[in-house]
């Protein structure tokens, strides 16, 4: 079938070409899916539960939400932003109740602090961030009684007051997902409702990446060479 | 009681540390950069420095560096507690003069477990 194999080729080479015309990634985001999307006339990157992408480049991120929020945050004077997407670990709080801090304070910490962190790293600065937050859906059925979303929604809320942001903008809670499109180079958002019978796929992944995210927590401690020893305090 | 330079740009990160060093017996001084903690660290007695790595002002790479030029720091020990995990991060911070390197989230028991064996 040499016309198909023709074919076939001129739409790999399409893409190969398309693909070259991304902006390049970030340190450490090379992972993350991206395309072009010809609407918006920009790169898009599509970040799963438990990724986030920062880019200093006029580019989208996209996301599909549940339960889980997302931050989408940016220096408003240079541009440089990014978004996360995240819940609480799910399960881990009665197996570990002699922790007086909870894996999911920990883990809920951790994904707040990757996201700023990767944005003051590309030059933002704290006084200069914009925050604006989304998702925490009650959209997870049947079994699974607790409000994940109203969990991640008052995490979320009092980690951005305790570390002195304010809220620019958000849409959380209800009984529905969410398809988030962000646009860091600007701030501008575009929230799309997602109607009931579509969630079925998006649950599960959600419910899947909550049981896992345990494995995530494991920390990893390295000693290199210790100073010699002073003579203790009493 | 050790006393503990807590360091990190984060007030969640460092509540959250400062809860669990209090808790494990630690008295604990708290920074929220590099700037902020070598000022702190020059007026007190400081037995471990606990510092995150991206922060404003000065960060922890700096730090350390700082620290370990000034005759009282040369040998108090320094642990890192940071999100980064790359091996060059990790090479810097050994080179500056750090004495170990944690990655963000911590393990609270296996945090305080690290200190006391740094401490001896």
């Amino acid at each position: 079938m040499p016309l198909e194999m023709a074919k076939g080729s001129g739409k790999q080479e399409f893409l190969d070409k398309r693909a070259a015309q991304l902006p390049p990634t970030l340190l450490g985001f090379s992972h993350i899916q991206r395309y072009w999307d010809a609407r918006h006339q920009m790169a898009v990157a599509k970040i799963m539960p438990g990724q986030l992408y920062v880019t200093r480049h006029r580019e989208m991120i996209v996301t599909v939400l549940g339960s889980c929020v997302s931050a989408c945050v940016r220096d408003k004077v240079t541009g440089v932003g990014g978004m996360n997407h995240f819940m609480l670990p799910i399960q881990q709080e009665a197996a570990r109740s002699s922790t007086p801090i909870s894996d999911a304070a920990r883990y809920g910490n951790w994904a707040m602090e990757m996201l700023i962190n990767e944005i003051l790293k590309q030059g933002g600065k704290r006084q200069t961030l914009e925050v604006k937050l989304f998702g925490g859906g009650k959209v997870l059925s049947g079994i699974n009684h607790i409000d994940v979303g109203a969990k991640n929604i008052a995490f979320v809320t009092e980690y951005i007051g305790r570390e002195g942001f304010a809220i620019a903008d958000k849409d959380m809670g209800g009984t529905y997902a969410r398809k988030i499109l962000y646009f860091p180079a600007t701030g501008a958002v575009e929230v799309l409702r997602i109607s009931e019978q579509r969630n079925d796929q998006l649950v599960m992944r959600e419910d899947d990446y909550g049981k896992r995210i345990d494995l995530q927590t494991q920390n990893d401690v390295e000693l290199f060479n210790l100073p010699p020893r002073s003579p203790k305090k009493s | 009681m050790p006393t503990i330079l807590a360091v990190d740009d984060s007030p969640s990160m460092r509540h959250m540390v400062t809860y669990a060093l209090r808790r494990g017996g630690f008295e604990v001084i708290e920074a929220c950069d590099g700037v902020d903690a070598l000022a702190k660290a020059q007026g007190a007695d400081v037995d471990l420095i606990l510092s995150d790595v991206n922060m404003p002002q000065m960060d922890g790479i700096s730090l350390v560096r700082e620290l370990r030029a000034l005759p009282a720091y040369s040998n108090i020990p320094i642990l890192m507690l940071t999100t980064e995990m790359s091996t060059e991060r990790k090479t810097e911070g050994r080179n500056a003069g750090a004495n170990g390197w944690i990655i963000k989230p911590f393990d609270p028991d296996r945090l305080l477990a690290t200190i006391h064996k740094v401490l001896g």
